[in-house]
């Protein structure tokens, strides 16, 4: 029945590793400008705060955990190197020192990193937090008993490929020196002026090794952060955390934990979550969702509810979805015809598919429309809102199609999905305008999901989307135009297959940069210089909107994750 | 032929002298004494009409199934149709759906065309086996008989639902949605008449009259053609009454769960499926599809029960009681049974001729 989970869009965390819709809270919610506190009056401490979700908090571990910027539920318990900026907009979307004093000092060439601790750390059961423990939990996350963590850190560290993790191999990572308890250099083997952005996510947690359990240490972790696991039943279905008196806010001036219980009830439908919110009946009042948006319709019930409407954050997540071509599949070699599609494309009609223009805002840049990600705005094939299927007819012409063409679309037939039949059949009607003829290919969720990211079966013309593990432009165009991520076997993300000299290197020599605004611009131009290339057709970028209860107060929703913040939020 | 041959098998001097002038005439006129029948049948003469002329309907309206109108649909409230009762004009007589802003009276009239083609086919294909394999296993030998009973058993008990769900995944796109849906729908239920064909034809095989056919040197598939499949007719038509609603109902269940016909193809399960989170916000979408199902399957059920009425012998009999014709009868005339007792008595009414009622009851609840 996944068809009736389009009442409310799923939040499409697609980042690197798909594995994320369960293990993450990853990508968190956002406040937008219009999202202010439901009720008056100053938010004070006290109280329980519940959570309802569809997705369980899986693998609470913080080597297992795949977060982006450290996660909402994780953060409260898992404190890390630096983490994301707990503000409203686009301010949420920098990076933040968190356990560390500063956000990393690189060596000149980015490739060594260096973070001294804050003083005065503590576990909940009052032992000082050492750099040791930091250096643990990130050799745990190579074990494969714990698997599930982004792979970004096996990739980036000297010699860290091969390495099993400190239960096969004890001696440890040399990449990660801890000269003395308060001090952790990392040594990379090629620059990475993003570091900072990385070490936001769990695997940058302490763990305790003495307390270390394995596998069964993400049922009663040692918390670092502001709450304590009191109990996870049924591997994040529902977990219960408790305010965790040893640690300090003089510390922290990210987390403003007001509430004293957060209990966090996983495996609900998606309508009975934005049901129970709308009614807030009882505890319902003091309950928030982070994972799951409001459907088309429930936004049609809700705008015209004005006691309703003032309980709806908005937030955005960087997201785009698009287009996407194989050109290595007839016609789409020929750069005419993904021209004439690009033109012909009508993102009223297929925004209107998805839930309307309060959900999606059009996209022409493959970036999102994000400072941090280095948007610049651009549109190489200028069509209006509503396509412009005559241009597209006169490039088809020069293509060698005067009489238009057939082509097929492979798309999810999940109802209601990002890439499903309603999105599919809107592209559809656009180009059979322009004189071009779809059939549509559909194809069952995980089949679709195996199809387009597979190298053999790649299909030459498709909807799919991207999000980043952090906001920036390097992961966000890195797996999808970088030639040497192009995966032979297993899960490959450059659809285009592009493998462009000029575009690795320009890659390579933004990575260098350790002033990320400086980044930015570069990451933006580059964006623009592949998008002339056609190679996708960015359709949307998707705004979340999420009901929270009538006695919430403090409602944060930081660009970099989309949705509200349960760090910042109070129920008194 | 059916009453006829039940009321030549019954052998009465009164029967023959009451004797109608041919069975079709009368099984009509025993449909016209009934209105709910009457009103099932006329409703389903509407509908296969406006599936029929689906493309004028459309046209004279002057709207298609596909075209996209998005001015047409509230963007910023997550496309609810703009105007009262899901947009309703001139010009969408049935208003618009969420988000796209098709038309929804052209798209409801020609998802009827799938509706009843796949219901239509489905049925056809299920008398076809049905009849097929009852007949073969009521005639055949002990071994053919008991295979051939097994097999059924197996297709009775089967979930069709879930396998016609693992089917469909399976079958490539290239092939035609529509005519696969009838042959799954067709080769997964066929079971249940299979089995009526079956007790019918071993009750038939012991009459004088088919021995009497046997013993003329007749094989049995002669036998079968001249003295069996006349005399099936009946229990036949009436279970495939029955089936056809139930199939309406397969299609817009597979339909509804995404595996019924291939989009943009408009059909009454899918926009019901569509409409399901729109309940509130634009409640028309959603009574639309459903009222349209509702009183199909209604009317195909009322008609069904009527020509089953129409066919069935025991109230050819009462309604013989009810007009005098048989003098005897009369003091049965009170009572409400449907089996007069000096029937059963005389051992005229097999207990085996009940068996077509009680297991398309069955049918009508089970499904």
């Amino acid at each position: 029945m996944r068809h009736l989970s389009f009442t409310s869009r799923r939040i499409g965390v697609i980042a690197v590793g798909l594995a994320l819709a369960g293990g993450a809270v990853a990508c968190g919610p956002k406040s937008g400008d219009d999202a202010k506190s439901g009720s008056d009056g100053k938010p004070k401490q006290g109280g329980t705060l519940y959570v309802l979700n569809n997705q369980a908090q899986e693998d609470f571990d913080p080597a297992r955990l795949y977060t982006s910027g450290g996660g909402n539920v994780p953060s409260l318990v898992y404190r890390t190197l630096t983490t994301r900026n707990r503000a409203d907009g686009a301010a949420g979307s920098k990076v933040v020192p968190d356990l560390a004093t500063t956000t990393g000092e690189p060596s000149k060439d980015a490739t060594v990193w260096t973070y001294h601790l804050k003083d005065g750390l503590k576990y909940e059961d009052g032992s000082p937090i050492t750099t040791a423990d930091i250096k643990y939990d990130i050799e745990r996350s190579f074990a494969p008993e714990l698997s599930g963590g982004a792979p970004y850190l096996r990739d980036w560290l000297e010699g860290a490929a091969d390495y099993q993790g400190p239960y096969k191999d004890p001696k440890g990572l040399s990449a990660i020196e801890t000269p003395d308890a308060k001090t952790i250099v990392f040594h990379l083997n090629k620059p990475e002026g993003e570091f900072p952005l990385l070490a936001t996510q769990t695997s940058f947690a302490p763990v305790p090794k003495a307390k270390d359990t394995g596998t069964k240490y993400a049922a009663h972790p040692v918390s670092s952060g502001p709450y304590k696991v009191i109990s996870n039943e049924n591997n994040g279905e529902h977990i219960v955390l408790k305010r965790n008196p040893n640690w300090s806010a003089a510390t922290d001036d990210q987390r403003k934990a007001y509430p004293d219980t957060i209990d966090v009830q996983s495996g609900l439908d998606q309508a009975v979550i934005n049901q129970r919110l709308s009614a807030g009946v009882g505890k319902d009042a003091d309950a928030v969702t982070t994972d799951t948006n409001l459907g088309p319709a429930e936004l049609a019930k809700v705008t015209g509810d004005k006691n309703l409407a003032k309980r709806v954050g908005t937030g955005h997540f960087g997201y785009t979805d698009y287009i996407a071509f194989n050109p290595k599949v007839k016609p789409f070699d020929n750069i005419k015809v993904r021209e004439a599609i690009a033109y012909a494309v009508n993102r009223t009609t297929v925004i209107n598919a998805q839930g309307g223009s309060s959900l999606n805002e059009p996209a022409t840049t493959f970036l999102p429309a994000q400072a941090s990600f280095g948007y610049t705005p651009y549109d190489p094939f200028p069509a209006g809102k509503t396509g412009d299927p005559a241009k597209a007819k006169e490039l088809l012409k020069e293509a060698g199609y005067p009489n238009g063409l057939t082509v097929s679309l492979t798309h999810d037939v999940t109802k209601g999905d990002e890439q499903g039949p309603e999105v599919a059949t809107a592209v559809q009607e656009a180009l059979k305008a322009a004189g071009i003829t779809v059939k549509l290919d559909g194809q069952e969720h995980a089949a679709f999901s195996d199809k387009i990211h597979t190298l053999k079966t790649e299909p030459g013309f498709f909807l799919t989307g991207w999000g980043a593990d952090w906001p920036s432009g390097g992961p966000f165009l890195g797996p999808i135009f970088d030639g040497r991520q192009i995966v032979d076997n297993g899960a490959n993300f450059n659809n285009a297959q592009l493998d462009d000299a000029s575009v690795n290197s320009e890659i390579d020599a933004i990575n260098k940069i350790t002033d990320l605004k400086a980044a930015a611009v570069r990451w933006g131009a580059l964006d623009k210089k592949i998008g002339e290339q056609a190679l996708t057709v960015p359709l949307w970028h998707p705004v979340y909107k999420r009901l929270f209860g009538k006695n919430i107060k403090n409602v944060v929703i930081s660009d970099w994750t989309g949705v509200l913040d349960i760090s910042q939020v109070a129920v008194k | 032929m059916t009453v006829e041959a039940l009321s030549a098998a019954e052998g009465g001097t009164d029967a023959v002298a009451s004797a109608p002038p041919s069975g079709a005439r009368q099984v009509w006129r025993r449909l016209r004494g009934q209105r709910a029948a009457l009103a099932g049948g006329a409703v389903i003469a509407l509908f296969v009409l406006v599936a029929v002329a689906a493309p004028l309907l459309a046209a004279i309206e002057g709207q298609d199934t596909t075209s996209y109108h998005a001015g047409l649909v509230d963007s910023a409230s997550g496309g609810v149709p703009l105007g009262t009762f899901g947009g309703v004009s001139g010009s969408h007589w049935l208003g618009v759906e969420p988000g796209t802003g098709r038309d929804l009276f052209a798209r409801l009239v020609y998802g009827s065309r799938i509706s009843l083609i796949v219901a239509f086919g489905a049925t056809v294909l299920q008398v076809l086996l049905g009849v097929l394999l009852g007949l073969a296993a009521g005639l055949g030998n002990r071994f053919l008989d008991g295979l051939l009973s097994r097999i059924t058993d197996v297709f009775v008990t089967m979930p069709a639902l879930i396998f016609a769900i693992a089917l469909l995944a399976v079958v490539p796109d290239g092939f035609p949605r529509p005519v696969l849906l009838m042959l799954v729908l067709g080769l997964l239920a066929w079971g249940g008449i299979a089995k009526i064909v079956r007790a019918q034809v071993l009750t038939l095989k012991s009459l004088d009259y088919v021995a009497a056919s046997r013993l003329g040197g007749s094989g049995p598939w002669r036998t079968a053609r001249r003295e069996l499949l006349p005399a099936l007719v009946a229990p036949v038509v009436t279970y495939a009454a029955i089936l056809l609603p139930s199939n309406i109902v397969s299609e817009a269940g597979l339909s509804f769960l995404g595996i019924g016909v291939t989009p943009p193809t408009p059909s009454w399960g899918q926009m019901l499926s569509s409409a399901s989170t729109w309940y509130q916000a634009d409640s028309a979408y959603v009574l639309l599809p459903a009222v349209l199902l509702f009183v199909t399957v209604l009317a195909f059920t009322v008609f069904a029960d009527g020509v089953r009425t129409a066919l069935d012998p025991r109230v050819a009999s009462r309604l013989r009681v009810g007009t005098g014709r048989r003098k005897q009868a009369k003091a049965d005339a009170g009572s409400s049974g449907t089996v007069s007792p000096e029937a059963v008595a005389s051992g005229k009414v097999s207990p085996d001729v009940a068996e077509p009622e009680t297991a398309s009851r069955k049918a009508v609840t089970g499904e």
